[in-house]
């Protein structure tokens, strides 16, 4: 018995030797490519909203990112486009430690209104698109079970499921995260009886500064046939943003960063 | 004799008729296996028909579903249906129905307390588990041909699923399920009692105003699955306590119940009908072997006529479900003149070859044309734009010839190879004449009667004509499939109480859209565009003036090039406008921006002078130091605040701020325009006053909802955070809490009620009734309410959903049977005149039909009885049936004034054997469908009901009227055939 725990361990040495991780170190890496690079960072992004009937709702945000800390994030979201959303502005305050929630707030400039919002299910669509906050957010690793279920040359399969599966919509996913940048490409959902509900994909990586980064992302929701395109744009890192940009007084006021 | 010809070769080949009889038998029948069954009251429209084409573009459009609705109410808890256990179970359930899919033995399973759970779908009955096995009704069918759940999870409303926005108590908004869990204590369950009802769209809908139920609706992928989804819902809830009463209803389901029983009315009607016919026979004709001729010319008939729909590939609908009950009484009806002829004249011939002989010839004409006339009734109705109709006439039409066929060759067949000659001969006499006599001395009464009284006669018939015109014009058009139950069936109980507490069950859709879309023109926007901010900004402000010249450059560059992309034109046009911006308030922007970005805690007058030192212009610095210091001693984050809006004070409007203004203005589409959704709100608060409407719902309500949660202010009075219920006040304000809820937890949701572009918009109307009459009046009133009441922009309406699409077809009906009625009842005229070679005849035969539906459809128009599909469906078969007696009636008449030289002599004779034969028809017939009277569907209740009195009516009209009419008519009638 203790022969085999041995080898058992000998040929896990073996494997990191060789440069094979392990699931957890998977999952680490590919949530500190996909949510953390650099310290902060600024990006447009041009969000296409295509439903079923082909009919187009196009929005056009600027978001900018910090790491404050120990998982912990702020996201500052400034939509610039269409008009009727011009200036509207989401702040969230990422928390990753268990127990603790994330605070969000929103401001609405036509109603001239400035609002907390509860923390709640991070599983709801960001602005009606078909990417929900946990996507553009990051989602705990805690929260699911991690499993490889296959490694090719490129890329590592990775099966996850919910460790409450309660809390959410699906029953598990499959991701595919790329070996060389440890970016997740495709991520698909499935529900109880295995029937795929929802495909996040990264269409297109580039290298900016030093950093693989998403410039072209795709969600599609098959209950409803509807796809939504998120193309990004003036993608820059390590911008020396201060904290205090994403405050509640920064609501009404946006900041430079992210007007100009 | 020509027309002899196949009933001799019947009576010389006996056994080659059987045979071949056999094999048709057998050939149809084993097409049986094949049966598709067809519920769907929507397929009496055409698939390409426009309102359905509509129905289904609006249910894609809004992605809306048919569900099937299970209402939940408690009477006897204090706080109604919103009891802990209640709302326990409610929420158990709907847990339930998402978890249900098919596990390894393909049977349904739901997770009941994290365990696998297989209900026992199948009926407790045998009998009924017999009948769903024989027409391959499987209950545990609940997946789709890939094995997933016919239950559209995400869109199910139940409180633990539906979106709800609410004050956390915080300070903060939450945006949550109504239900996030089950409630743990009586506060919690009040909570989601409190939350349901200031929500206006599921108070009515989701839980009744008066608290005491609760009505969960189950979308589904297609309606026919509602009878298993229904049933499935049953057995999920059948140990619940009795003070939680479970009541299912809904359209789909009403309809798919109706077609599940539709099944075991066939399999127990038709039989048991066929089963009165016997016995009636076997009491006229007391011969066993004699009238099993009849019982299998309508049992072949029906068996190769249902054989023969299954064969070509159509579905088994409500309509041809009917093709039994209406066959069997016609089949039989020609054989039954056959034998009733032959058992009278067979002891003058004592020969049954001869007797089939003398008695088809006889009867040949006037089977061949009541046959005739019935099959030109019957396949008139292929004139209607219903297709199951056209399917059904003409199948009855191939049915009656095919019994037409049968009684001239099966029926002396049988006789010659079955009937013992011994049997015949063994005939008392006495026994005969005995059972004559009792029928056949009212009958000469009758005679008597007609002959002496014929006018008295003629003026009761016009009276009876004069009122049921009357009744006729009361005649109320008008189907509900919901009332083709009976008054104590459970669907009706469940339609009755689940209406008696929410808006309503019926569903229908009224859609709003511009009649044309507003495009503007570049050079018409920029127009906008300035006009707005010429009223925004006052004259001579710092920079209109160069916003103005920028503009006008547009112009002219929009005019030049004729087709410009807009986007990159207004996207240029931004970055200039962002331009003069900075030109006018880069200043105070600068400066302001300096002041945002320090640390609140630690401002104070020096740090706001550091941080500003070498921004922007002295002069402007200067003023702002100037106006902090007039503040006194204050620091921090008050210090900031005030310096801010010092700098805010000093800050010019944005233009960039307003062109968006503008653009958002100019651009919105019909339903982010604040006039056109407080429109849709007065739409609705008119809808509200119509009869039979429970509720609507729209987009601005859930608008309006939104509106007050995101406004609330708990600090705030209550008028104050009550003025926020309200539609916001411009489109921008509009666009931006929309998409508050496009981003809700149930995605999509609001999608139900306006379309992904705001172009168009939803109504979801409940009603109480499924009236066809209702939902008409409610279509009607509207149109007029909008022609009165026009929207700001012109609107084109839609109706859609299953409730108006039941007034559609009804109307096509209506319209299709009135049009197939009067071209058969012209054919029949034109056959009948050249049968007796005599327009009077032909006239005189048309008679008692005519009496006959004109006194039905005044029966029913006076007793307030529906004009619905199985009455409208009648009026082809009276024009048949009746006019088979006046055939009779009228060629005996003929041939026996002939043979006795009068008709004051013949009239005697009349009303002896042919009269006789005619009178056994009509009882046979009137009685034979009173079991249909105690089918628990309506349709079948009113056909045996119908039937029965069409029979007695035309035969009254017939051996009176014809006769007195006759009488009266005699010197035309018979002088001419001299």
């Amino acid at each position: 018995m203790k022969r085999i725990t041995v080898l058992i361990a000998a040929a896990g040495l073996a494997c990191n030797l060789l440069g094979e991780l392990s699931v957890a170190e998977i999952v680490e890496r590919a949530n500190q490519a996909s949510y953390y690079a650099g310290d902060d960072g600024s990006a447009d992004v041009t969000m296409t909203i295509t439903d079923k009937g082909g009919s187009v709702r196009t929005r056009e945000f600027r978001v900018l990112r910090m790491n404050t800390g120990q998982g912990t994030q702020k996201f500052y979201v400034y939509f610039k486009k269409p008009a009727d959303l011009y200036k509207q502005v989401y702040l969230v305050w990422k928390e990753v430690k268990e127990g603790k929630d994330d605070s969000r707030w929103m401001w609405l400039p036509a109603l001239n209104l400035k609002r907390s919002i509860a923390p709640g299910d991070k599983r709801i669509s960001f602005v009606g698109s078909d990417f929900v906050y946990e996507d553009v957010s990051g989602r705990s690793l805690k929260e699911d079970k991690h499993e490889l279920v296959e490694t090719t040359d490129e890329q590592y399969v990775l099966k996850n499921t919910p460790v409450n599966p309660e809390s959410v919509e699906f029953a598990s996913y499959t991701v595919w995260i790329d070996k060389q940048t440890m970016l997740p490409r495709k991520a698909e959902y499935y529900d109880k009886s295995g029937k795929l509900l929802r495909t996040v994909e990264a269409v297109k990586v580039e290298t900016i500064q030093g950093f693989p980064t998403v410039i072209e992302s795709v969600a599609k929701d098959l209950n409803s046939g509807s796809t939504t395109v998120n193309t990004y744009s003036a993608i820059k890192y390590n911008i020396g943003l201060n904290e205090r940009i994403f405050t509640e007084r920064f609501l009404r006021r946006p900041p430079r960063e992210a007007v100009r | 004799m020509k027309r002899l010809k196949m009933t001799l070769f019947s009576t010389r080949y006996p056994w080659l008729i059987v045979a071949l009889t056999l094999l048709g038998v057998v050939f149809f029948g084993a097409q049986f296996p094949k049966v598709k069954f067809d519920n769907d009251p929507e397929n009496m429209l055409a698939r390409d028909e426009h309102v359905r084409v509509f129905h289904n573009e609006v249910k894609e459009r809004y992605r809306l579903y048919d569900f099937v609705i299970a209402g939940v109410v408690n009477t006897a808890d204090e706080d109604g249906i919103f009891n802990v256990g209640s709302l326990r179970r409610i929420d158990a359930l709907t847990r339930e129905l998402i978890s249900l899919r098919e596990n390894a033995d393909g049977l349904p399973e739901v997770i009941r307390n994290g365990k696998p759970f297989v209900p026992d779908l199948q009926p407790a009955s045998a009998w009924k588990r017999m009948l769903a096995h024989v027409f391959g009704n499987d209950v545990n069918n609940l997946f789709d041909e890939a094995g997933h759940s016919v239950i559209i999870n995400g869109e199910i409303i139940s409180p633990g699923v539906v979106d709800n926005i609410r004050q956390d108590g915080q300070g903060q908004l939450a945006i949550e399920y109504l239900m996030e869990h089950a409630p743990a204590n009586r506060e919690e369950a009040l909570v989601v009692k409190h939350d349901a009802m200031n929500n206006p769209l599921y108070k009515g809908t989701l839980v009744s105003e008066d608290g005491q139920a609760i009505a969960l609706y189950i979308p589904i992928v297609a309606k026919t699955y509602s009878y298993n989804v229904a049933n499935l819902v049953e057995k999920l809830t059948e140990e619940w306590p009795e003070s939680d009463q479970i009541y299912i209803t809904g359209q789909p389901v009403a309809q798919d119940t109706f077609g599940v029983e539709m099944l075991v009315q066939m399999a127990s009607s038709a039989p048991l009908a066929g089963l009165a016919i016997f016995l009636l026979l076997l009491f006229f004709f007391r011969r066993i072997s004699l009238i099993v001729a009849p019982m299998i010319v309508a049992v072949v008939s029906v068996v190769c006529t249902m054989g023969l729909l299954i064969g070509l590939g159509y579905d088994v609908h409500i309509m041809s479900s009917m093709i039994a009950i209406f066959l069997m009484p016609i089949s039989v009806a020609d054989s039954v003149h056959i034998l009733s002829e032959f058992f009278d004249v067979y002891p003058r011939f004592r020969d049954k070859a001869e007797t089939i002989k003398h008695v088809v010839s006889h009867l040949f004409k006037p089977m061949l044309y009541t046959s005739l006339t019935t099959i030109a009734g019957f396949a008139s109705l292929a004139t209607t734009p219903i297709p199951p109709v056209r399917v059904f006439g003409l199948h009855v039409a191939f049915g009656v010839a095919l019994a037409w066929v049968l009684t001239m060759t099966l029926v002396p067949a049988y006789i010659m190879l079955f009937v013992r000659t011994k049997t015949l001969n063994a005939l008392k006499p006495e026994e005969h004449k005995e059972h004559r006599g009792m029928l056949s001395r009212r009958l000469a009464a009758v005679g008597t009667l007609s002959y002496r009284r014929w006018k008295t006669i003629l003026f009761i018939t016009v009276a009876v004509i004069v009122v049921s015109i009357y009744g006729i014009s009361h005649i109320r058009v008008n189907d509900n499939p919901v009332k083709w139950f009976t008054k104590n069936h459970r669907i009706r109980v469940a339609d009755q109480v689940l209406n008696s507490h929410f808006g309503g069950t019926y569903t229908a859709y009224l859609t709003l859209k511009p009649a044309s879309a507003d495009v503007m023109n570049l050079s018409r926007k920029l127009t906008a565009i300035r006009d707005r901010i010429r009223t925004r900004m006052e004259k001579g402000t710092e920079g209109t003036q160069e916003f103005e010249a920028i503009l006008d450059g547009f112009m002219t560059r929009s005019g030049k090039s004729g087709q410009v992309d807009e986007k990159v034109f207004f996207s240029d046009l931004t970055v200039r406008v962002e331009a003069l911006d900075a030109q006018i308030n880069g200043v105070w922007l600068t400066l302001g921006d300096a002041i945002n970005y320090l640390d609140p805690d630690k401002v104070t007058l020096p740090s706001i002078m550091q941080a500003v030192q070498g921004k922007g212009d002295v002069k402007e610095r200067q003023q702002l130091i100037k106006a902090l210091e007039s503040l006194g001693d204050i620091s921090g984050a008050v210090l900031q605040e005030r310096a801010l809006e010092f700098v805010d004070k000093k800050t010019k409007t944005s233009f960039l701020s307003l062109l968006n203004e503008a653009l958002a203005e100019i651009n919105a589409p019909a339903f982010k325009q604040p006039q056109n959704l407080a429109w849709v709100e007065r739409l609705q608060e008119f809808l509200k006053t119509v009869p039979k409407i429970g509720k609507t719902s729209s987009a601005a309500d859930a608008l309006k909802k939104a509106s007050f949660e995101l406004n609330y202010d708990a600090d705030a009075d209550l008028q104050r955070n009550n003025s926020f219920y309200s539609i916001p006040q411009t489109p921008s304000a509009v666009a931006q809490v929309f998409v508050q809820l496009e981003g809700m937890k149930k995605k999509d949701s609001l999608f139900h009620l306006v379309t992904r572009d705001y172009g168009e918009v939803n109504l979801w109307v409940q009603l109480k009734s499924g009236d066809n009459t209702d939902m008409q009046s409610v279509v009607e009133m509207t149109k007029a309410w909008i022609h009165d009441n026009p929207a700001p922009m012109k609107m084109e309406t839609g109706w859609a959903g299953l409730t108006y699409l039941n007034v559609v077809w009804q109307e096509k009906m209506v319209a299709g049977m009135l049009n197939a009625l009067f071209s058969s009842f012209v054919v029949v005229l034109i056959m009948m005149v050249i049968l007796f070679r005599s327009v009077l005849f032909g006239v005189l035969a048309m008679i008692p039909l005519s009496v006959t539906i004109t006194f039905i459809y005044g029966l029913i128009g006076l007793v307030g009885k529906d004009y619905d599909m199985p009455v409208a469906v009648l009026s082809s078969l009276t024009l048949g049936l009746s006019v088979d007696f006046a055939i009779h009636f009228l060629e005996r008449a003929r041939e026996m004034t002939a043979t006795t030289g009068s008709w004051k002599k013949a009239i005697e004779k009349m009303f002896q054997e042919p009269a006789m034969a005619i009178s056994r028809n009509a009882i046979i017939i009137s009685v034979g469908f009173t079991p249909l009277l105690f089918a628990p569907l309506v349709p079948y209740k009113t056909v045996g009901f119908f039937l029965a009195t069409i029979m007695a009516v035309s035969w009254l009209a017939t051996l009176f009227i014809l006769a007195a009419l006759i009488t009266g008519l005699q010197k035309y009638l018979f002088n001419k055939e001299k």
